[in-house]
């Protein structure tokens, strides 16, 4: 008796534990959502009325089309470049051992731990001190840094779990490495690419911190702009270039889940 | 000539030697096992074979030609990995293509190839399914055909039974040996399992911590194994460590006296428990009176351990439906005098 009245008071709970979790995760992109189709001058919850005026103001705001677009492209190049340098220090840390791999595995991934505002302000002193500040690539440099843990990590993880002898068995069957490569090892590690490079993206594209530190004049990227926006505005138009963000983010892992399946991302 | 030819190898790792001074010749067709317990270096060498370990002195030939330092892929051998190794992201077919494409040939020709491996191991029905929709068996065979497709000088097979149940571990190793011997392909196979071995080998090298132990074919190294390591590794024997007298008998202990073939001296004398048979009457030739110290019953035949005055000896004997001896019941054996074999050394 006692122990079933424990079972149902713990099988409410976790209910509502349950319940409370996902209403905090879904409705702060709801409230923006919802938001974004007011008639309204200001960004009020629950908004009343319905139209689209803010979304054309934001396809014709050009800061926010042109930051929309900075962001785009750089966490696009940036994803790709750091998937690259990070696969081959995964594949430096997974497959060889050498003289200080622990030391260099712990900064790669040191990123993670460290703040990224002390971050942010030992790159504005080292790009000042070689001469990149207020530079674009200083900007970019600046989102690998913070990008490279998420894909070492994972590509560890993705190298570690690959059987060996399926590369072995490659070149048993005559081919060299490079092939080996290409038709063995990059198809059985794509699911994790995939993974880090989602990783990486959204690293770059929803980061303002790091972002507002390396700053470069004429060029903002989407997050600071809105965040520098809302600061002195309050128009609903923020929310919906939010929205547009979270309806692309949202097509993409659609995407990604018809190609290969999320369960098998993560 | 040999197909393959290890001239000396030694394999370290720091100060340890996985693999020390290990010559052999493999004939062509010749179907080589190495044998061993794990970690004796039989594995190691199989990859020094394939190119996949450096040996760290001494020469590896394949067909006469020195490819000691040549990188796998410049190596004519075909393997089968342990755990079949089949890539997962590729059909049944177009694994078995796999090493004809990086060959170089023609893709009428790679079909053509493809075709005869996939009829070879009787499995065209599933040309293309891939690995994980396969069950052990038929991803082994899968492996043996891509090793088979580029018709390589020397097939490597590294445990190809252990991933699979003991039942169709049985009917796949008669069913691969006499397919390897109607190809007529050389082949070098590496096990732990002694009866798949003899069952299985022409000849057999029995390694042990790095070294050879014995070479020879399975009756060989059955009925007169070069050590005593070799004679308790392959099957089941009594192991007596006694004296030969001027009249050439061995005696062990009180009681046990049997002829040897043999000088005075110290010697060692094993004897398959197949040359132990029970007996009606104590007293006969070589008789001995013995107490069972365990029965196990294995259907067909019944394995006992015995106490001879002090000595263990074993045997395998047929006993009617609920006749065998039980426990610490005293029984009377004898021991067939062809059957003892003095150790060398």
């Amino acid at each position: 008796m006692n122990s079933d009245l424990i079972d149902t008071v713990l099988g409410v709970a976790g209910l509502a534990v349950r319940f409370t979790v996902y209403v905090m995760l879904i409705s702060p992109a709801g409230i923006v959502v919802l938001a974004s189709f007011t008639r309204e001058d200001t960004l009020s919850f629950l908004p009343s009325g319905f139209s689209l005026r803010w979304y054309e103001a934001a396809f014709s705001s050009s800061p926010f089309m042109s930051a929309l677009w900075t962001s785009s492209q750089l966490a696009i190049v940036a994803t790709i470049v750091v998937l690259i340098l990070g696969t081959a220090a995964a594949f430096a840390i997974a497959r060889y051992r050498f003289k200080g791999s622990s030391l260099f595995q712990s900064l790669v991934l040191s990123p993670l731990i460290v703040p990224i505002v002390v971050l942010g302000l030992g790159l504005l002193q080292f790009l000042a001190w070689v001469g990149l500040s207020n530079s674009f690539v200083g900007l970019f440099v600046g989102h690998l840094v913070i990008m490279l843990p998420y894909v070492v990590r994972t590509m560890i993880g993705g190298l570690l779990v690959l059987n060996r002898a399926l590369e072995e068995a490659a070149m048993n069957l005559r081919a060299r490495p490079f092939r080996v490569f290409r038709r063995i090892t990059l198809p059985l590690l794509a699911p994790s690419l995939i993974t880090a490079g989602v990783f990486a993206f959204v690293t770059s594209f929803g980061n303002v911190t790091l972002s507002s530190f390396l700053a470069v004049t004429g060029t903002v990227t989407l997050p600071v702009q809105i965040f520098t926006y809302v600061e002195y505005s309050y128009e609903p138009i923020v929310a919906a270039v939010s929205s547009i963000v979270i309806a692309v983010t949202i097509v993409v892992i659609l995407i990604i889940e018809r190609v290969i399946g999320v369960d098998k991302l993560f | 000539m040999s197909v393959v030819s290890l001239k000396n190898i030694s394999k370290m790792y720091g100060a340890t030697a996985a693999v020390e001074s290990v010559s052999l010749d493999v004939e062509k067709g010749e179907l080589l096992c190495l044998l061993g317990p794990s970690g004796c270096g039989k594995t190691t060498t199989l990859r020094m074979v394939a190119g996949f370990v450096k040996p760290t002195s001494g020469t590896v030939e394949i067909e006469g030609k020195e490819v000691t330092d040549l990188a796998p892929y410049r190596r004519d051998t075909g393997m089968v990995f342990q755990s079949y190794a089949l890539f997962p992201h590729m059909t049944v077919a177009q694994n078995i293509a796999f090493g004809l494409e990086n060959l170089g040939k023609p893709p009428k020709l790679r079909e053509q190839r493809v075709q005869e491996m996939l009829e070879l191991i009787e499995l065209a029905h599933l040309s293309r399914r891939y690995p994980a929709e396969l069950s052990g068996g038929q991803q082994q065979r899968v492996a043996l055909a891509r090793a088979l497709a580029m018709n390589p000088a020397v097939l490597l097979l590294d445990e190809p039974f252990s991933n699979l149940d003991a039942q169709l571990r049985v009917r796949l190793r008669e069913d691969l040996r006499s397919l390897l011997k109607r190809i007529q392909i050389t082949t070098l196979f590496v096990t732990h399992d002694q009866e798949e071995a003899l069952m299985f080998a022409d000849r057999i090298m029995v390694m042990r911590n790095g070294g050879v132990e014995q070479v020879g074919t399975p009756s060989e190294i059955y009925e007169t194994p070069a050590t005593r390591f070799v004679a308790e590794f392959i099957g089941w024997c009594s192991i007596f460590d006694g004296m030969v007298n001027g009249q050439g008998e061995f005696s062990v202990g009180d009681s046990i006296r049997l002829p040897v073939d043999a000088g005075p001296g110290p010697a060692t004398v094993i004897v398959r428990p197949e040359h132990v048979k029970p007996v009606e009457i104590p007293g006969q030739a070589h008789a001995f009176e013995a107490r069972v110290t365990s029965s196990n019953y294995h259907g067909s035949l019944c394995r006992l351990r015995l106490d001879v005055s002090g000595q263990e000896v074993l045997m395998e004997a047929h006993y009617p439906h609920g006749r065998a001896p039980k426990v610490n019941e005293r029984i009377a054996i004898s021991i067939n005098s062809k059957g003892v074999r003095r150790l060398p050394g």
